[in-house]
């Protein structure tokens, strides 16, 4: 989970890395992942989302499809 | 008898206030409970993905959104410098202690440094970018290459 300066550079990564492009996150995203994630971190009542929880918190913010997908068995080993 | 959500807040307590997460033996003489206790506290929360362990389950290496060792992801609160586990992990630490901060990091392909400035409604604007390798399903498999 790693910070890229464009889009261009994340290309260069995966190209250079013979590694699958995956889709970006823009910050305003990402830091409402941050805060649903860990915005309760320091209280007892804390825990982290289930499943069901994971797929709410993407989809409300347009993280769509298998790569989301807490419980996908499409990228498993064995996958076209 | 110390509860496992004693133990957790002694965990999130102790790493707010110093920026180091702490060890089993901090842990247990801050809840006054047995070493041999905390650690099986630890694996149990492991298992609710709240930590993620090392040395065997005897040391914390990750109390999300805090890192417990030294990353390229570091956050810096009212003086106190944090490591994040990772690039999520770096604006989760002002999220989780909801104080504004700077984040310094990088760009992984370029060597570009980030620093970032965060108040209680977010990262300043940024054309900036995250990306994950691993699919959300993959994400406990290996936490630490995630």
């Amino acid at each position: 989970m790693l910070f890229f300066r464009s889009e261009e550079l994340i290309d260069d990564w995966c190209r250079t890395r013979d590694l699958p492009r995956r889709p970006s996150v823009r910050m305003d995203q990402l830091w409402q992942l941050a805060v649903t994630w860990y915005g309760t971190r320091l209280t007892a009542e804390s825990r982290r989302p289930g499943p069901q929880e994971m797929r709410g918190i993407f989809e409300g913010l347009g993280l769509l499809g298998d790569f989301w997908d807490p419980q996908s068995d499409a990228f498993a080993p064995g996958k076209p | 008898m110390t509860s496992d959500t004693d133990v957790k807040l002694a965990i999130y307590q102790a790493t707010a206030a110093s920026g180091r997460v702490p060890t089993a033996d901090a842990v247990a003489a801050s809840v006054g409970a047995t070493r041999e206790d905390v650690i099986a506290s630890f694996g149990r929360l492991a298992a609710q993905r709240l930590l993620a362990l090392d040395r065997g389950g005897e040391a914390i290496r990750m109390a999300p959104p805090f890192s417990a060792v030294p990353t390229p992801h570091r956050v810096r609160v009212d003086g106190t410098e944090y490591f994040a586990n990772c690039a999520w992990d770096a604006l989760g630490i002002p999220a989780a202690l909801h104080r504004p901060a700077e984040v310094l990091s990088r760009c992984e392909q370029s060597g570009a440094p980030l620093e970032l400035s965060v108040d209680s409604s977010g990262p300043a604007p940024s054309t900036w970018l995250f990306h994950c390798q691993v699919p959300a399903a993959g994400w406990w498999k290996d936490i630490v290459f995630t």
